[in-house]
């Protein structure tokens, strides 16, 4: 079945082509002053260094490791993000460590090396889904360059501080416990 | 004028002269390149965009991004002279001169600003005083002449895309002189004189009295043909992105490409300053029945720009053409139209009006 093309019957007026070359003229120049005296703010246009576009709620950006108030991770190593990730760029290291007053002389796990590979990442959000701990989130921020491959690894300190001035959070390079030492395990 | 020429050794007329080379052909050539800003700011405008207004001198002042053309200048003088191996280089290097020269020649005649007497001498503000013999014959001649420097392009940079946009744009050219040509000569007929001085004295300053009241048609055909000679949007044949890449400017690059695209803007300029001259009263402002020298030169700059921004308000109106829409658009409905407006101003001509 074919498409049934309908003719437009141009009107005397139309086909002289002057009138609506006017009209068309008309709107453009409508366009024109609108834009002209619309102020830079209100534009369709986001001037992007000068301007950032607010991301909505949900926007799957840049991860973050979350901490408790201690500087803490809250990560606990499960590996369950890593499992989830559809893209395998979450590649994690676990240690323990204890403290007496937290965990009453048990051993804790965290992670001594948390790398997700950002070039790989898909910002599929799956690792934030998995995770039983709420330690890794999706940020809004959108803004993940860099100049070379290297600095796209992003480190455990790296998901944990990136953004942590933006948010007045204090920046952590260390654990506030240190890791227990390795012991050898009974067989 | 007379100190300036005693300064120099020259004679006065030819120091006045000189002065009105140099201010004619470098303001034509800075309009030129400001209106590459204007055409992109104000499509930018018509389409809700922004367009260019990052460049800054210094990297601090930002004039609306008037910097843009320094530094578009400065790119393309600084890009690599990249030249195809099996060009013809004698021509592919002469034709973006063949392209920009011409654009710029026609402005010698176009009277800029009334006539004013000093010291005893009459100075003209054109770069050929009237009554040369060429008259407005000058502009249309070299007008057509600017089809070369496309066509020298075309042919020289051995390209199957260029050749395409070069052909299509000389046909293009060609076609729509016929009907231009005669838009004009109705115009030579009813002032009885082809010297742009007496078409724009004919014309008065009463606004109703410009020819394009009485010859309307024969302006809608005359500006209709000139987007043509000047292969600006709805008939820009000579490229075409989609079909023929950049048509006749493929293979240029740096410099030549700059010169290239300047040229159409140049010949932007002069296509305004002659839909001026010839329809709408060259320098003479509407109601002032003598102004003064300075009020004449400013009304016809107002003129010119005003045309020259219908030029690119236009471009972003409407859309492209097929070429064998703009074939039928020159032969069926240009050239008869400006043969029935010769015809009937000469048949109201032997009736005396
Ligand atoms: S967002 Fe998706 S791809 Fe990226 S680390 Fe998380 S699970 Fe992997
Ligand atoms: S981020 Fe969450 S899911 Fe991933 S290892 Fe840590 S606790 Fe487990």
């Amino acid at each position: 079945m074919g498409v049934v093309v309908k003719k437009v019957e141009l009107s005397w007026l139309d086909r002289t082509y002057v009138w609506p070359v006017l009209k068309g003229m008309g709107i453009t120049f409508k366009h024109f002053i609108k834009q002209l005296f619309t102020p830079t703010s209100k534009r369709y246009t986001i001037q992007y260094p000068d301007m950032k576009k607010v991301m909505p709620a949900g926007y799957r950006g840049l991860h973050e490791l979350k901490r408790f108030e201690d500087g803490a991770i809250k990560c606990v190593a499960c590996f369950m993000c890593a499992e989830a990730c559809p893209a395998r760029c979450i590649s994690i290291e676990a240690e323990e460590f204890s403290d007496l007053n937290i965990t009453q002389g048990f051993e804790e796990k965290r992670p001594q090396v948390f790398k997700i590979d950002m070039l790989r990442c898909i910002y599929c959000g799956m690792c934030e889904e998995a995770c039983p701990k709420d330690a890794i989130w999706l940020r809004n921020d959108y803004e993940v360059a860099a100049y070379d491959r290297l600095s796209m690894q992003f480190g455990k300190w790296d998901l944990m501080n990136t953004y942590a001035e933006a948010d007045g959070k204090a920046r952590i390079t260390e654990d506030p416990i240190p890791s227990a030492p390795r012991r050898a395990i009974a067989m | 004028m007379d100190t300036l020429a005693s300064l120099l050794h020259t004679s006065p007329a030819l120091a006045w002269m000189v002065v009105k080379i140099v201010i004619v052909f470098s303001a034509v050539m800075l309009l030129a390149s400001v209106w590459t800003w204007v055409e992109r700011r104000g499509s930018a405008m018509i389409q809700d965009r922004i367009g260019p207004n990052r460049a800054a001198l210094f990297g601090r002042i930002r004039i609306i991004g008037l910097a843009q053309l320094l530094a578009d200048g400065i790119k393309f003088f600084f890009k690599e002279d990249l030249e195809p191996t099996d060009v013809n280089k004698g021509l592919f290097w002469l034709a973006p001169f063949l392209a920009f020269v011409p654009a710029m020649m026609g402005f010698a005649v176009i009277p800029f600003g009334r006539d004013f007497v000093s010291g005893g001498a009459t100075y003209h503000l054109s770069v050929l005083d009237p009554g040369n013999g060429m008259g407005m014959l000058y502009p249309m001649a070299i007008g057509g002449l600017a089809v070369y420097g496309v066509l020298v392009a075309a042919w020289s940079s051995n390209n199957k895309w260029s050749i395409l946009g070069g052909m299509r744009a000389s046909a293009a050219m060609v076609s729509y002189e016929i009907g231009m040509s005669l838009a004009v000569v109705s115009i030579f007929m009813t002032t009885g004189g082809y010297d742009p001085a007496e078409i724009i004295s004919a014309q008065g300053s009463l606004p109703w009295h410009w020819n394009v009241v009485p010859q309307f048609l024969g302006f809608i055909v005359f500006f209709t043909c000139m987007f043509a000679e000047t292969n600006r949007l709805p008939f820009d044949f000579a490229e075409g992105e989609s079909e023929i890449v950049a048509g006749f400017n493929t293979e240029y690059g740096s410099m030549k490409f700059s010169l290239l695209a300047l040229a159409e803007y140049a010949h932007l300029m002069t296509a305004s300053a002659l839909v001026v001259t010839l329809f709408f009263g060259g320098w003479q402002v509407p109601f002032v029945a003598h102004p003064s020298v300075g009020l004449s030169i400013l009304s016809f700059v107002v003129k010119l720009l005003f045309f020259a921004w219908v030029f690119v308000w236009i471009r972003w109106t409407l859309p492209r053409f097929r070429y064998d829409q703009m074939m039928r658009l020159g032969w069926k409905a240009m050239l008869p139209m400006s043969m029935v407006n010769l015809v009937v101003h000469a048949w109201l001509m032997s009736h005396g009006r």
